[in-house]
């Protein structure tokens, strides 16, 4: 496995009585998407910014690029903050290189890929057009430029869907997977499950500054016990790995439909192969998988803002 | 750490020189400099003040009271050109001329000679025979009073009708309307009440003249009846003791050169309080910009909370030495517009400021007051969200800054230099306001040293606290920053932020 671009151990952040951030640990590969989800609340911006060494953490460590946090690492990091703004007298064009500038990069290259970037982002004749002239959208889309113009090796998205519309967001959904494609680590926090479920190679779910799950969206799945419709001329509420079966309705032709949940972590395609064995007639099978903001609701959920 | 540094301080002057606020102010001192004199000529009444008397005694005194102003005014005119004539020693002109003569108050006889020699026309062509290229021209001043024959319709009134006639001729526009009518009746001076009908309150000089010239007129009358001849009464009206006048030459009194050399001390010290404010607004705006339009939090992805202060700080002192470079500038073509006439008044206003040291102690005062103050309404900006916020704020702050510094000023102007101005002296947020105008009156070196170097450490440790409430307070947006909340950021350490 190559060597983590991202790698937080025992991480505690406490703002006086409030704990924020409790003995988190995760880590993040390059070319990886990495998930961060999470109610308001549960830490997931503390955590950012104390990767970006905006706030210092209480205990634990924080590895970015081989090394602790620090300023120098700018050069590597592109980061959208959940609250957005700019300076409404500069031009897009000088925001992105004023960005590229403090992160270390030289005028004629932040100009370059600054323009590359407005270009991709349909936005390259409005480069010298102030941001306080600039729809929203607009503005929100030089706001990313800056983020990514530096092809940063670390890009983190705090909540970066919000506010966005459908059409910017299947831009920024792009502009991710360019940067996973490159070889860059991805890290973002977001409440819209359909983005993580179609984006994230692994998810990290907080609550309460804990983590409650690190892993695949084929792990996560396994969070919560798989569920299915059959028809069939047996019974199936005794078969083995079923936690439960209700019949729906009245037999027909000897046919029952049942509405099946089965035990944690057991596999439908075991139960369907027990049927089979043991000959139970079957003519109707669909599986029904948990989605990821039942997961969420189910882990996460219900939970107030702490900070 | 400084690339970044000033990559924040070029953004902050480029924000700032794109404000038309900026420009207005720019200018406006340099147009109100300029303005100022125009205004005043034009709103100063320099026309002589128009003067009828209606003598119905027929005794003389019309007369004599013009024969008095005309005397004080040529009096005026021969110290006038005295005073000229020493500054830019043109005794050369004549010698034997009593305006080349600087050491006695001129008598009748000198104005006699004066009028004899031809007067301020004749006076004036022989100091231009000598007057060297760059030394101004002498210009005579108006004269204050010039007497008119009385309107005839006004003549032939008495009493009530009189004083009416008078006050319509005030309230009218003509020109030569007279501002100030005498009335003196038929039995003067057995009847010695004299009517002065004035369109504005009059002068204490004018009646004191008056008084003088009609008291002494009624004295020699009375002489003359007591048996004494009228040359003998007049003889002894006339005495008059000789006074002798010794007084340095213009520019040279202790009061004078006092003030002539704190002119530019002084201006540095009003020019320093003045940018800053200006400046130090603009840097308040631009903090709130970036609270108010949140962000703070790219900045500080990429830069340290203290390379975002230091390069704020950075840039207000560039936009105000800017400003001041831009004044001094202004300053020198108007000395160069008005061919010397203000270089001659600045030469020795730049005496006390001349030596390096003395301009290194400028420089060196000049920029740590910018760091001290400026860094306090950087303070303020993190702290608010709002700039109607940060005006609550910022009105005690600058009350209490700018109030001793103003009772400070008015004190070196009047040349004092009382325990105020040594106690603010010693407190590092007044001291470079105090040292930059003690500088005209001298000021010892081991106070300008120890005040320079308090100032210094002062500036230190005032950074460190201020840094850790920029730091704390930038991303506590929505809490308001009371006296308890910002005593906690001015204790907190990085890692508790």
């Amino acid at each position: 496995m190559s060597t983590p671009v991202l790698e937080v151990r025992n991480l505690v952040k406490r703002f006086g009585d409030v704990l924020a951030v409790n003995n988190l640990s995760f880590s993040v590969a390059p070319g990886e998407i990495f998930g961060f989800l999470g109610g308001n609340g549960a830490g997931k911006t503390t955590t950012l910014r104390m990767v970006l060494d905006i706030i210092r953490p209480t205990s634990g460590e924080i590895s970015v690029l081989g090394s602790a946090p620090d300023r120098r690492q700018a050069a590597a990091i592109g980061f959208l903050p959940e609250e957005r703004g700019l300076y409404s007298g500069m031009s897009a064009i000088d925001t992105i290189v004023y960005f590229g500038r403090l992160k270390g990069m030289d005028t004629a290259s932040a100009r370059s890929c600054g323009m590359e970037l407005l270009e991709r982002f349909d936005l390259a004749d409005r480069a010298k057009s102030d941001i306080g002239d600039m729809s929203k959208g607009m503005a929100q889309k030089v706001q990313l430029a800056t983020s990514l113009v530096n092809q940063p090796q670390l890009l983190m998205l705090d909540e970066p869907f919000s506010g966005l519309d459908p059409v910017n967001q299947g831009l920024l959904e792009n502009e991710i997977l360019r940067a996973s494609q490159r070889g860059a680590a991805v890290i973002f926090s977001t409440h819209v499950m359909q983005h993580a479920e179609r984006l994230c190679d692994r998810l990290l779910l907080l609550r309460k500054g804990r983590k409650r799950f690190e892993g695949t969206l084929t792990e996560v799945r396994r969070q919560l016990p798989a569920s299915l419709v059959a028809s069939s001329k047996g019974d199936l509420s005794a078969l083995p790995g079923v936690a439960s079966a209700e019949p729906v309705g009245a037999p027909q032709d000897g046919w029952q439909e049942w509405q099946v949940e089965l035990d944690q972590s057991v596999e439908a395609a075991s139960v369907l192969e027990h049927c089979s064995t043991h000959g139970i007639a079957l003519r109707r099978w669909d599986e029904r998988h948990a989605s990821l903001h039942d997961i969420f609701v189910e882990l996460v959920g219900g939970e107030g803002v702490e900070e | 750490m400084m690339t970044n540094v000033l990559l924040v301080a070029k953004r902050e002057i480029r924000q700032i020189l794109a404000m038309k606020s900026f420009w207005l102010t720019l200018l406006i001192l340099p147009v109100a400099l300029a303005l100022g004199p125009l205004l005043g000529n034009s709103l100063s009444n320099e026309e002589p003040t128009r003067v009828a008397v209606v003598d119905r005694s027929q005794s003389g005194v019309a007369e004599a009271l013009e024969v008095r102003f005309a005397e004080d005014d040529d009096r005026n005119t021969l110290r006038n050109l005295s005073r000229h004539v020493q500054r830019y020693d043109l005794e050369s002109a004549d010698a034997d001329a009593p305006w080349a003569q600087h050491d006695r108050w001129y008598t009748a006889e000198d104005i006699a000679a004066f009028r004899e020699a031809g007067g301020v026309d004749a006076a004036i062509e022989k100091i231009e025979a000598v007057r060297p290229e760059g030394v101004p021209e002498f210009e005579p001043e108006e004269p204050i009073y010039t007497f008119q024959p009385a309107p005839a319709g006004l003549v032939a009134l008495q009493g009530e009708a009189f004083a009416e006639a008078a006050q319509e001729l005030f309230d009218s526009d003509a020109a030569d309307a007279p501002e100030v009518v005498l009335r003196i009746g038929e039995n003067y001076p057995a009847d010695p009440r004299i009517g002065l009908y004035s369109a504005n309150q009059p002068r204490s000089s004018f009646v004191t003249v008056l008084q003088e010239v009609l008291t002494g007129d009624l004295r020699t009358q009375l002489l003359a009846q007591r048996g004494i001849s009228g040359d003998e009464a007049r003889a002894i009206q006339s005495a008059a003791p000789a006074i002798a006048v010794t007084t340095p030459p213009p520019g040279d009194g202790a009061r004078e050169a006092l003030l002539v050399r704190s002119i530019v001390p002084l201006a540095l010290s009003y020019i320093l309080m003045m940018s800053l404010m200006l400046s130090g607004s603009w840097m308040l705006q631009g903090s709130v910009e970036e609270r108010s339009n949140k962000l703070l939090e790219s900045l500080l992805a990429c830069i340290r909370p203290e390379e975002l202060m230091y390069g704020k700080l950075l840039g207000g002192l560039s936009v105000g030495l800017l400003m001041i470079l831009v004044w001094a500038g202004c300053a020198g073509v108007a000395a160069y517009a008005t061919h010397g006439v203000i270089s001659d008044m600045i030469r020795p206003a730049l005496e006390p400021v001349s030596s390096p040291g003395v301009i290194l102690a400028i420089l060196y005062f000049f920029i740590a007051g910018y760091i001290g103050i400026s860094a306090i309404f950087v303070a303020i900006g993190a702290m608010v969200d709002s700039m109607s916020e940060a005006q609550g704020y910022l009105m005690p702050v600058l009350l209490g800054i700018l109030l001793p510094i103003t009772f400070l000023l008015q004190m070196i102007v009047a040349g004092k230099e009382g325990l105020m101005v040594q106690v603010l002296t010693w407190v590092p947020l007044w001291t470079p306001f105090a040292v930059l105008a003690r500088l005209g009156m001298g000021i010892e070196t081991w106070v300008l040293i120890g005040s320079g170097l308090l100032l210094a450490v002062a500036i230190a440790l005032e950074l460190v606290f201020i840094g850790r409430l920029f730091r704390a307070s930038l991303l506590s947006t929505g809490h308001k920053p009371t006296l308890k909340r910002v005593f906690a950021r001015l204790r907190a350490q990085p890692q508790n932020a």
